[in-house]
């Protein structure tokens, strides 16, 4: 059994490095078109509205890419994956981006055979509480009931907060989004947690959205992120640098609107990134303006983010985590020179 | 001589007959039938209204997004602006014909199957059945008979758990035919291998099948092969099926009496001949119930494919829950619409197959 196993093993590891030999940059110029693994359906990250058109933060990923590559954002083949079949697509060559609220970890970097080219979301665990309640602040849920979804992560991390501050709980547990919900608002349980992602999704599916609010206490780190082939170390960059061109772009003031007076007109750091006087797309194999393919048909990362979980969507996500590092977020692009 | 005029008919005496009498017998003829009654009108007097009116009532009909369902009933709203999707996935809206066009030909071909006499039937809704699959794939893609080429990345919805379906059971039918024929073979490897095969798609859940169809497989072809995800699912359901209705079939082998063999032995039939000729007639008669039994259950399996993340109707259904657009709570409507469908579907099937059922019956035991 150990000899089959390691058979198998080795049989995939010979099948994973020739993939990985193969230039994702040709292949996707080629077929004109980038294959993108998204989700089957997650408010605001990636979801498919009533025409059959996707749309999200982390479908904004893909297009990106496509927009930076092949100069237009809406050549990119969608692969709806499940959470189990994700890393497998990936692995098999069956889509060149994986942009699905997936979790940098590091067993997930170092032992799948995968590369995280970056972050395009910082979520966490939260809270979820009525306002009847009167509490600001997690700490103040002594004794609380707490609808939980299940799922291992989730119930790990709250009993390790929990454990560490000296609070007592009592766990309720769900199956499903829509019984969690339903649990909280009928009054089973005084606090949801989950992704704070998902707490506003859970939030605008109660009967009265303003009757509840999220906590501000985040209890774990998630951050999500697009996923390449490791060994493709060009493709990598792309990725990496298609993520962090729509950061920067914010950072310089840059967006879909004034993209083309930035060009003309910026200042050098702007022009630079616009693609005036630059190879920074040579390097990469791909054009200089790809950059400037992405803030205009893409947005910056602000743009992206209030278009699709921000102010602008239903959601109203406020940007947290998620705002520049000067504005008192964590996002902060590399310098593109 | 007298002759005897018989009496006029009397009619029924009063307390015999008539509604009030036909409910008195059916409903109130004891203590116990009166209370089960009594409690069974109390029930749906609470449960009818309510439902009727938050079905129909005061539900919400007209308008585009979900901020139109502003009264309490069922938001149907929901259903309609999504119909598209839930029917024909994100299939191109200019080449919609071509769905609509396989779907007429489908009735079509079940039309003429209940109308034509049975030389036709044989000459032609037979053979258009089988074929029909196929030329809706060809249709469907494009690419082959120089329409617009359509990536299965768009099939989906409804018409996509029908043409799995029935392309599913059309590859399965003869394949299982030849599993069964194994099954019962006196050489000893064909038979075990037969058994294998039949005994390890029956055994293993659909669900299992699935994932290795979508997980494993991919990483087992060299690189650069990617078999098309439906064309893998399309695999596995196909072989699924057949494991389950070769066992129907050798139901149906051991149903034909031994004399049926005996007498097409004794006229000198060969192998074949004798099989394609006196038993499988007699088989697929036999087996017909259960064939089409098992049918209806194969295009209800073809819902699990919303766990691999294929745009069948469930699936699609489920992702137009988490539109933000739409994350209201209507998962009730979403999922009665889907309920209902397929409830009309299994319910034509099985009308369908009570017809062909009597139509095969040549028996005498009338």
């Amino acid at each position: 059994m150990k000899r089959l196993t390691s058979v198998i093993a080795t049989g995939l590891a010979l099948g994973l490095s020739f993939g990985a030999q193969a230039g994702t940059l040709e292949d996707v110029q080629k077929r004109g078109s980038v294959s993108c693994g998204v989700s089957t359906g997650l408010a605001g990250f990636s979801q498919k509205d009533e025409n059959g058109t996707w749309s999200g933060l982390d479908v904004d990923v893909c297009r990106s890419v496509a927009a930076a590559v092949l100069g237009d954002a809406s050549k990119v083949q969608y692969k709806p994956l499940t959470a189990k079949e994700r890393f497998t697509a990936l692995q098999s060559g069956e889509i060149d981006i994986l942009s699905r609220n997936t979790t940098w970890t590091h067993t997930r970097d170092t032992s799948l055979g995968l590369n995280f080219a970056g972050v395009n979301y910082y979520d966490g665990q939260g809270f979820m509480v009525s306002k009847d309640l009167g509490v600001s602040s997690a700490l103040d849920l002594d004794g609380a009931a707490v609808c939980i979804q299940a799922g291992t992560t989730t119930e790990l991390n709250l009993a390790d907060y929990f454990r560490a501050n000296g609070i007592t709980y009592n766990a309720i547990t769900f199956d499903t989004s829509d019984q969690t919900r339903a649990g909280f608002e009928s009054g089973r349980c005084d606090v949801l947690t989950s992704d704070q992602s998902q707490l506003y999704a859970l939030r605008i599916g109660l009967k009265d959205p303003s009757s509840a609010m999220v906590l501000p206490e985040v209890i774990s780190k998630e951050p999500l992120g697009p996923v390449v082939r490791q060994g493709d170390d060009q493709w990598f960059n792309i990725v990496k640098w298609s993520v962090y061109a729509m950061v920067e772009a914010e950072f310089m003031g840059i967006n879909s609107a004034n993209a083309d007076q930035a060009k003309s007109q910026g200042n050098p750091g702007q022009q630079r990134l616009m693609g005036v006087d630059t190879d920074s797309g040579e390097k990469m194999g791909i054009s200089n303006d790809w950059a400037y393919n992405i803030v205009k048909q893409v947005g910056n990362y602000g743009e992206s983010f209030e278009r699709n979980v921000g102010q602008g969507s239903p959601l109203k996500i406020s940007r947290g985590l998620n705002a520049q590092w000067n504005k008192g977020g964590i996002m902060y692009s590399s310098p593109v020179r | 001589m007298k002759e005897f005029k018989p009496l006029p008919d009397q009619p029924a005496p009063n307390d015999t007959v008539g509604p009030i009498h036909w409910v008195k017998d059916n409903f109130f003829s004891s203590a116990m039938n009166t209370i089960a009654t009594l409690l069974i009108l109390a029930l749906l007097a609470t449960v009818v209204p309510p439902l009727v009116d938050w079905l129909l009532i005061s539900a919400n009909w007209s308008g585009t997004t979900q901020d139109a369902c502003t009264k309490d009933g069922a938001c149907w709203v929901f259903v309609i602006a999504w119909s598209k999707q839930f029917f024909y996935g994100s299939y191109p809206t200019e080449e919609l014909w071509r769905i609509n066009l396989c779907v007429l030909m489908l009735i079509g071909v079940i039309a003429s199957s209940q109308l034509l006499n049975k030389d036709w039937r044989n000459k032609f809704s037979i053979p258009a059945f089988l074929l029909l699959p196929f030329v809706c794939i060809l249709i469907l893609d494009g690419s082959w008979i120089g329409l617009e080429y359509v990536s299965t990345d768009y099939w989906g919805g409804f018409a996509l758990n029908v043409l799995l379906a029935a392309a599913s059971i059309i590859v399965a039918f003869p394949l299982s035919f030849v599993w069964a024929l194994g099954r019962r073979s006196e050489m000893p490897f064909i038979k075990s291998v037969s058994i294998l095969l039949i005994e390890f798609f029956r055994g293993v859940p659909v669900l299992a099948l699935f994932f290795m169809g979508s997980v494993m497989l991919p990483l087992f072809f060299p690189e650069g092969t990617n078999v098309d995800k439906l064309v893998r699912v399309w695999i596995v359901l196909t072989l699924f099926m057949a494991g389950y209705m070769a066992e129907v079939f050798r139901g149906g082998f051991q149903a034909v009496p031994t004399g049926q063999y005996e007498a097409a032995d004794s006229l000198g039939l060969s192998y074949w001949q004798k099989t394609l000729l006196i038993i499988l007639p007699q088989v697929i008669k036999v087996s017909m119930p259960n064939i089409l039994a098992t049918f209806v259950m194969l295009f209800k399996n073809t819902t699990f494919l919303l766990i691999i993340g294929i745009f069948e109707v469930l699936s699609t259904t489920q992702t137009a829950l988490t539109n933000s657009n739409w994350l209201g709570g209507h998962s009730t409507e979403g999922y009665l619409f889907v309920a209902i469908v397929f409830w009309i579907c299994c319910y034509s099937m099985s009308r369908i197959s009570a017809s062909i059922e009597r139509k095969l019956d040549t028996s005498h035991k009338n």
